[in-house]
């Protein structure tokens, strides 16, 4: 029997892969571990690991300058804590990564200090005049790779609910 | 050491082919009147991610080597990013941080702790394999080659932390005749012919 979460991290990095991302930029949260080893594990993937999650999106915005694709893997907070830097990347020098983050906070989140990130994520990412869609199923994780390609000159930010990564769990 | 001596020294001393990420305000503008040919692209806003940027063109960008010219109030605002640069060790990563201990742009206050800060110390804890410091011109005309390429040794990535006169460097009177996106755009054109 597989590790939980093993499948659907391995959806998500072969996405990655088909979408010939090359660099993945990430600070952990306990549902992405799945996904960080199968990261660490990818040949064709760089892991960078941060310090902040703003130095992961100047790190995408990098590579994009540069014509390499990456991608941000992070939690919820780093788009919270990453506002400036996303805002100032998307509309000031318009560069496009993709930015992959659990949603903690919603419900299914039993945790009472993730709560207030659910409450403001997505109202602060309509502000931000940033593009996201929120993942709820495992085979929505497919679509990570048409997210990248739409990531041209803006970043787009893909919200994974638990029920994506852990589907098992119910 | 006056600024524009600073930015002249790294114009003497890089290579046609590398590439120039400049952080805010004085630092960046001393850079642009040394009219260097090197392909250079300017960071700001957001302020506290240059470095990062510089990063990720650097993997980016293996083959050409990238040159950060930062100010020490845009790094002080994120030093952490030391951390993250040591740790993705890119070969072909420099970095030379101007100290004036101040916020020129913002009008010349003082930045915390100003003149307390040692960032060759805080880069070498932080795992850089190569910092040094200049105080004055003759200093920096024996360090930026080193910064650049030590005889014998593999490129590796470093800090230089080169100590500049407090100048006033207010604002421009007129941003320029371009946006940062159509500066992005330029300057993706020429990296990508």
């Amino acid at each position: 029997m597989s590790e939980p979460g093993a499948a659907s991290a391995e959806r998500v990095v072969k996405a990655l892969v088909a979408a010939k991302v090359e660099v993945a930029a990430s600070l952990p949260d306990s549902w992405l571990a799945p996904v960080l080893a199968r990261i660490d594990a990818e040949p064709k993937i760089r892991h960078i690991r941060v310090g902040r999650e703003d130095d992961a999106v100047g790190i995408a915005a990098g590579c994009a300058l540069g014509g390499k694709r990456a991608a941000v893997v992070c939690q919820n907070a780093g788009v919270l804590l990453s506002a400036n830097a996303l805002a100032g990347y998307a509309h000031n020098h318009q560069l496009g990564f993709l930015v992959l983050a659990v949603y903690r906070g919603l419900e299914d989140d039993r945790f009472h200090y993730q709560k207030y990130k659910g409450l403001v994520t997505e109202g602060v990412l309509a502000g931000l005049r940033i593009p996201y869609r929120v993942l709820t199923r495992a085979d929505e994780l497919d679509t990570i790779a048409s997210a990248v390609d739409e990531a041209r000159e803006k970043p787009m930010v893909l919200l994974l609910r638990h029920s994506a990564l852990f589907p098992a769990a119910g | 050491m006056r600024r524009a001596a600073a930015a002249a020294t790294f114009k003497k001393h890089l290579a046609p082919d590398d590439i120039v990420v400049c952080g805010l305000g004085s630092t960046r503008r001393a850079w642009a009147e040394a009219g260097a040919p090197q392909l250079t692209y300017n960071g700001s806003d957001p302020m506290g991610t240059a470095p990062a940027l510089a990063l990720g063109l650097a993997l980016a960008q293996p083959r050409r080597r990238i040159v950060l010219l930062e100010g020490d109030g845009d790094l002080t605002m994120n030093l952490g990013a030391l951390v993250t640069l040591a740790g993705a060790a890119p070969s072909n990563l420099r970095i030379a941080v101007f100290i004036n201990d101040r916020y020129e742009t913002g009008g010349g206050q003082p930045l915390p702790n100003a003149g307390r800060v040692s960032y060759t110390q805080i880069a070498g804890a932080a795992g850089f394999p190569w910092t040094g410091e200049a105080h004055d011109e003759a200093q920096l005309d024996k360090l930026v080659p080193a910064l650049l390429q030590r005889d014998g040794e593999p490129p590796s990535l470093g800090l230089l932390a080169l100590h500049v006169d407090p100048e006033a460097s207010p604002y421009p009177a007129d941003p320029g005749p371009t946006t940062q996106y159509q500066d992005r755009a330029a300057f993706q054109k020429r990296l990508h012919g």
